[in-house]
């Protein structure tokens, strides 16, 4: 007996489950047409992004803040971040969401098994981008990147002829701030992008079982904003934390 | 809905999303003041940012209540961005006057 069983009778799943959550084909009561459905749906995920930009938007300022008050610092400490896997990253979350829009497309056809392989890869491709993020947080915690547990002040106070930057202490400070905010943005949004995996692999099973049609695929089409949005973020998350200052070819 | 992108055009504006973040990295390499990284990155930023919502956010076939949603939030950053920039940037013009 599943649990769904032991806790509803068939009449109470019939109205629960079967309606609300599989057959919303059938426009519902409030709504004039299917059209006006779909735009409610999507209207409502738009306004969840928009309290999204808020959320980030406060973040990015922040960062532009320190920059206005120190820029030697931020752009000091901008440069020892790996803007190679940050780059890569990026055209990882720009494919996804190439995959993602040309679901939402096929979607629009009722090519299923389009639409569940498209779902799937631009999954793996999330998938992908936590691992090469794991990887450069590894390289971050060898590379003494971690203020308040692994940071070295006197790395950063050494003279540039010693291979420090040849800060004061004050200015070591904010670059302290800044990796805060490094790890804050990309650990938010690291769990923006884990969130969106997860959703985006449930939008796959319920279009192998055959929930979505033609007619109807708000939910992907929805999900697929959802996950665009989590790409913008990242493009703007690249010259925000990796490209401040000037990189230079040999090294750093 | 409106109506749809062909599939080309789609990877279309994938190609230009990857040329961009190409260019946008090759800048950082050009030695110049931190604050041309900062307006080209923003510059590059936007021009990804105005495609991914046109195309694959397909806003552009979007219901007019959507562009309300995207004008209300580009309206509300604009305020975040520049208020708080104001601030910061200027207080070291006016001299400490305390008392004033």
């Amino acid at each position: 007996m599943s649990l769904k069983d032991a806790l509803f009778t068939p009449e109470e799943q019939e109205r629960l489950f079967d309606h609300t959550f599989l057959q919303r084909e059938q426009l519902e009561e409030q709504y004039a047409s299917l059209e006006q459905q779909h735009e409610a749906a999507a209207f409502g995920m738009w306004v969840f992004l928009a309290t999204e930009v808020m959320f980030f938007g406060t973040l990015f300022i922040s960062v532009y803040v320190y920059r206005a008050k120190s820029p030697e610092a931020v752009e000091a400490a901008s440069v020892h971040l790996n803007w190679m896997i940050g780059g890569i990253n990026t055209l990882v979350l720009l494919v996804s969401s190439l995959l993602m829009a040309l679901a939402v497309h096929y979607a629009g056809h009722g090519d299923r098994r389009r639409v569940v392989r498209l779902l799937v890869g631009t999954a793996l491709l999330g998938v992908l981008f936590l691992c090469l993020k794991g990887v450069e947080y590894y390289i971050d915690y060898v590379e003494n990147l971690i203020p308040g547990w692994k940071f070295n002040t006197q790395e950063w106070m050494a003279p540039k002829s010693a291979g420090g930057e040849g800060l004061s202490e004050e200015q070591v400070g904010f670059v302290q701030i800044f990796l805060v905010l490094y790890w804050t943005m990309t650990g938010f949004h690291a769990l923006h992008v884990t969130i969106g995996i997860v959703v985006v692999l449930i939008m796959a099973v319920l279009t192998a079982r055959g929930h979505y049609s033609a007619k109807y695929y708000t939910p992907i089409d929805v999900t697929g904003l959802y996950w665009h949005f989590v790409d913008l973020v990242w493009i703007f998350l690249l010259p925000t934390l990796y490209l401040l200052g000037t990189h230079h070819l040999t090294g750093g | 809905m409106a109506p749809e992108q062909s599939v080309k055009s789609y990877v279309a504006v994938l190609i230009a999303l990857v040329v961009l973040t190409f260019a946008t990295v090759a800048f950082s390499f050009l030695p110049l003041p931190g604050a041309w990284h900062v307006a080209s990155g923003m510059l590059v930023g936007a021009l990804k940012a105005s495609l991914v919502v046109l195309f694959f956010m397909h806003a552009i076939r979007s219901p007019r209540i959507t562009w309300c949603v995207i004008a209300v939030s580009i309206f509300f950053i604009v305020i975040l961005f520049s208020l708080t920039l104001a601030d910061i940037t200027t207080r070291s013009l006016l001299p400490y006057m305390p008392g004033h």
